[in-house]
């Protein structure tokens, strides 16, 4: 139940800004979209993925609503805010910066 | 801007629709659930493996919505809505605990909030004045009076902006139809009103170009005109026949109005000081008035003593009054002063303080028990909640909070009680000679002494049980059976209980010392005979005896003299030891045989012939007055050893003279010497005295008293005595001497009596603590009991089994006790009169023997329950 590190927290929230922003999704959704595209190698815990969500919401990058699921469930579903989508177009632009020179220490040094 | 909306909106939503948040979130985990199930199932598990594998994979549903709850960020203020909702609710669901422990707390909240409430009326108060903040209280070198014409050049000088003076040293007689009451005014300087702005309810106070036209005025205040006056709303223009004369009613003072003069006096007319009222004024230098200044706008305390400073010196120098010459005080009134009688207050009332405070910690001590044991038998719900994820700090929260709830609703219940204190004490009549009245009111300083209170409270109840269940073991809480985990909680219990001991041993030895030092004081030798003299207060109803007081006097005496089983009587002004009890002074004074002016303080009394005789007071020396010395007479005086001792240094005084310098160019002869005796405290060890015949004094006394000695019982002459005085066409208050003095026991009495109360609540709530913890573990070693029993314990040695238990803590509170006893009752040494010791052991034992009682008295019922233990039962019940 440890928190997780600023470097961590700060990946998880561009990973669920980045995945709600092709449209409305509940939690469940959103961790086993994650889990499938990143190829079975992130996997969000629901420890993590739910205290994230809220806060996101709570910095009102996303927002809620309830929707009907495809299996008939109501389910909570997250999406963008404006200012959601601005924060996710600064987060890209760092993370790109960040892995980019990351890859070039890891290449070049 | 948008998002700022929509943020706060958010918060608001999760801090007041708390319960609609926490329901969306439960749904929406759930909702996750059932998600994870139905794939788990599409992947081709049966609909149980499904269930487990996604409940495995979800963990902790609570925990998760503990974390999402603490991402809000409005979260502590949640917490604590939702601790008091959890507080209010587990209290409610039991009634019994809660109101004990209520109870406790309202006992020693009640207690602590009463004496802060009585010190914040009579010494805190501020007066009910215009603008209290620029009035200041003004003393001299010569005490707390000044002289008329010290006041008059304080006032014209214009250091300040007015100086008014007041006295309540005086009685005048109000004639209620065919009755003449005695009262005690306020006397004022004409300007009083002026100067301090006094609220005025009905008519208006007396101002001094009034005084000036006619001096016969009066200011009723609102319980006279209630009481006396029964409330007549046309009563301003109408007269009060005071000491024969009419005054006319000026004014009537709104109720509860706060006297200038502090100590919660609350005099009931005020007059204009005038000669015709006071006669003691008319002598040169005498004291006339306490001052009280107003300071002119802008102008600082500093700056006004220093303006008045500078009069004060040229005025003292112009009259030949040394002590005139300095201000020995300048403060603000109401609030913490220098003064003498203040201090002595105020440090009798900080002991009475920390005495209630010890009852209250003694009684959040029996709420800290409850709550550990409460603790100890929810040891399970509290592993509980911390395995499902409740943090410690969060879990401490909560049970500091329902001490919270509980100290608040103890405080709540506690101020109702100070309430209903104060209400029986305003039908209580002191034997004090003036007006006093207490009024309780919730001001800041109250406000702010509840909240300390329920802050003390809470801490000393909640904290300790709080963090002895937050340091819970988690596995072992859970696995264990109770035993292992209670002993921790038990130790604590146990070390509380020990240290309630220890404080009541304290509050019973101070108790008992203190009701020690009341039957001391009482049967301190005064210097004359308190068993049989009777006092007669003497009251003439004005216009038939007219004001010729010493005749009339003269004429009861004579009577009373002839009356059978009286031995003498004697006409005074004053008597020793009560309100009247003459005055002290301290001047410039020419001793025939000892060279230059010197100064000398000493008490003074006049007195008529047989005075001596009827007090009891040895002549040592010379002759009595005789009717002789009265007026035109060569004048005389009689000195006791004290005076002879210390002022003649060896000279025999007998047929010397002494005079004040710059009085009557006349001095006194010497006629004799008397004993030493009390004057106006039983505390007093040796004061120097003189008696002056009453009859030569240059003003007549407005107040007579009649001492009469008698052969057998004073209470036996009475009726007869009463008789006597109203053939001479008087009346008169009769009272045996030792209830005449009553006022100068006063201060011990209320020692005693407020110690005796605290003493006794302090070990009674110590007893309930006592109770608590035995029976406790007497319920909880009763397998151990029943064990015993059958393997052929006999109920002795049960019944010692536990006593050995009850007695260790007894005995461990005991002699810490006597510890601390001894540390704090050192300081107390001051209150104490002569005689008694702050350490004596007789006190000492007496106190430690009536806690054993008390002890035993407690452990009865539990241990009478574990004597009757059987065993079958009790091992069949586990």
């Amino acid at each position: 139940m440890s928190r997780p590190s600023d470097l961590i927290q700060g990946t998880l929230d561009l990973l669920i800004l980045r995945t709600v922003a092709n449209g409305p999704v509940h939690g469940w959704a959103i961790a086993r979209r994650i889990q499938q595209v990143s190829g079975d190698v992130l996997q969000v815990t629901q420890g993590s993925l739910y205290p994230a969500l809220h806060r996101l919401e709570q910095q009102g990058w996303l927002k809620a609503s309830w929707i009907t699921t495809g299996t008939g469930r109501d389910a909570k579903a997250y999406a963008l805010s404006a200012a959601g989508r601005r924060q996710l177009a600064k987060e890209l632009e760092s993370w790109e910066r960040l892995s980019g020179a990351i890859g070039l220490v890891v290449r070049e040094a | 801007m948008r998002r700022h909306l929509d943020r706060l909106r958010l918060r608001l939503r999760s801090l007041f629709g708390g319960h609609r948040v926490d329901r969306d979130l439960g749904r929406e985990l759930r909702a996750h659930l059932d998600e994870e199930i139905a794939a788990n199932e599409a992947s081709g598990m049966n609909r149980d493996e499904a269930r487990r594998a996604a409940g495995v994979a979800f963990g902790s549903i609570a925990s998760i919505e503990e974390q999402c709850r603490e991402t809000r960020q409005v979260s502590p203020i949640e917490h604590v809505m939702r601790d008091l909702r959890l507080a209010v609710r587990a209290l409610v669901r039991q009634p019994g605990a809660f109101a004990a422990s209520a109870a406790s707390i309202a006992i020693g909240v009640g207690a602590n909030l009463t004496i802060f409430a009585l010190a914040n009326n009579l010494l805190l108060a501020v007066p009910s004045a215009a603008h209290p903040g620029s009035l200041v209280n003004i003393r001299t070198g010569n005490g707390s009076h000044v002289s008329f014409d010290g006041w008059r050049a304080f006032n014209a000088s214009g250091a300040l902006d007015g100086v008014a003076g007041y006295q309540f040293e005086q009685s005048v007689n109000w004639r209620d139809g065919d009755d003449s009451i005695a009262i005690v005014p306020f006397l004022v300087t004409a300007n009083y009103f002026d100067v301090v702005g006094v609220p005025v309810q009905m008519g208006r106070g007396f101002t001094a170009a009034d005084v000036d036209r006619d001096p016969h005025a009066v200011v009723i205040s609102h319980g006279f005109w209630r009481r006396r006056l029964a409330s007549d709303p046309r009563v301003v223009g109408q007269s009060l026949v005071i000491n024969g004369e009419p005054y006319t009613i000026a004014g009537v003072l709104p109720d509860a109005v706060r006297g200038i003069a502090g100590f919660g006096l609350a005099p009931e007319v005020y007059l204009p000081l005038s000669r015709a009222l006071a006669p003691s004024i008319t002598r040169p230098h005498a004291a006339y008035a306490q001052l009280v200044g107003r300071l002119r706008p802008g102008q600082t305390v500093a700056a006004g003593r220093a303006a008045l400073a500078a009069v004060a010196a040229r005025t003292g120098e112009a009259e030949g009054d040394v002590g005139l010459q300095t201000i020995t005080a300048f403060e603000r009134v109401g609030g913490v002063s220098q003064a003498d009688e203040f201090r002595a207050l105020a440090a009798f009332l900080v002991v009475l303080l920390v005495v209630s405070s010890l009852v209250l910690a003694i009684a959040c001590a029996n709420v800290a028990g409850l709550n550990l044991a409460r603790g100890l038998t929810r040891h399970r719900e509290i592993a509980l909640s911390l395995a499902v994820g409740a943090s410690r700090g969060r879990l401490i929260q909560q049970l500091l909070i329902e001490n919270l709830v509980l100290a608040a609703a103890g405080t709540l219940a506690g101020i109702g009680l100070t309430a209903l204190t104060f209400i029986l004490l305003s039908g209580i009549t002191l034997p004090l000679p003036l007006p006093v009245e207490v009024h309780f009111a919730l001001d800041w300083r109250i406000g702010l002494v509840a909240i300390a209170l329920v802050t003390a409270s809470t801490c000393l109840a909640g904290l300790a049980p709080a963090l002895q269940a937050g340091r819970a073991a988690l596995v072992p809480a859970i696995k264990a059976p109770e035993r292992h985990f209670f002993l921790r909680g038990v130790t604590m219990r146990r070390a509380l209980v020990a240290g309630q001991m220890t404080v009541s041993l304290v509050l019973l030895v101070a108790a008992l010392i203190f009701a020690r030092n009341l039957t001391q004081a009482a049967s301190v030798d005064p210097g004359f005979d308190l068993d049989h003299v009777l006092v007669a207060q003497l009251s003439f109803v004005e216009g038939r005896q007219g004001t010729a007081a010493q005749p009339a006097a003269s004429a009861i005496v004579d009577r009373l003299r002839g009356v059978p089983g009286v031995d003498s009587a004697a006409f005074s002004e004053g008597v020793p030891l009560t309100i009247f009890s003459g005055s002290q002074t301290g001047t410039n004074m020419r001793i025939e045989g000892r060279g230059d002016p010197m100064r000398v303080d000493f008490d003074s009394l006049r007195v008529g012939p047989g005075y001596f005789r009827s007090m009891g007071i040895r002549l040592v020396r010379g002759r009595d007055f005789t009717d002789a010395d009265r007026a035109g007479g060569p004048a005389v005086v009689i000195i006791n050893e004290e005076f002879a001792r210390r002022y003649f240094a060896g000279i025999d005084p007998q047929g010397r003279h002494i005079a004040e310098v710059k009085t009557d160019p006349a001095s006194a002869e010497i006629i004799g010497v008397v004993a030493n005796s009390k004057y106006r405290s039983l505390a007093e060890t040796r004061d120097p005295a003189t008696y002056e015949p009453l009859m030569q004094a240059g003003a007549r006394p407005r107040f007579i008293h009649v001492l009469i000695r008698t052969r057998g019982l004073p209470e036996s002459l009475m009726p007869a005595v009463r008789r006597t005085i109203l053939a001479a066409d008087g009346s008169a208050a009769l009272t045996p001497m030792r209830e005449a003095m009553a006022f100068a026991l006063l201060p011990s009495r209320l020692a005693s009596g407020i110690l005796g109360l605290l003493g006794v609540m302090g070990t009674l709530l110590a007893m309930i603590g006592l109770f608590g913890v035995v029976s406790f573990t007497v319920n909880h070693r009763a397998r151990e009991i029943a064990i015993r029993i059958a393997l052929g314990a006999s109920r002795s040695m049960v019944m010692r089994l536990v006593l050995q238990d009850a007695l260790r803590l007894v005995a461990v509170g005991v002699v810490a006790g006597l510890l601390l006893a001894s540390v704090v009752m050192t300081p107390l040494a001051a209150f104490l009169v002569a005689g008694v010791s702050p350490l004596d052991p007789a006190s000492f034992a007496a106190a430690t023997g009536l806690l054993a009682v008390a002890a035993l008295v407690a452990i009865v019922e539990p241990l009478r329950r574990a004597m009757a233990t059987a065993p079958g039962q009790v091992l069949k019940l586990d």
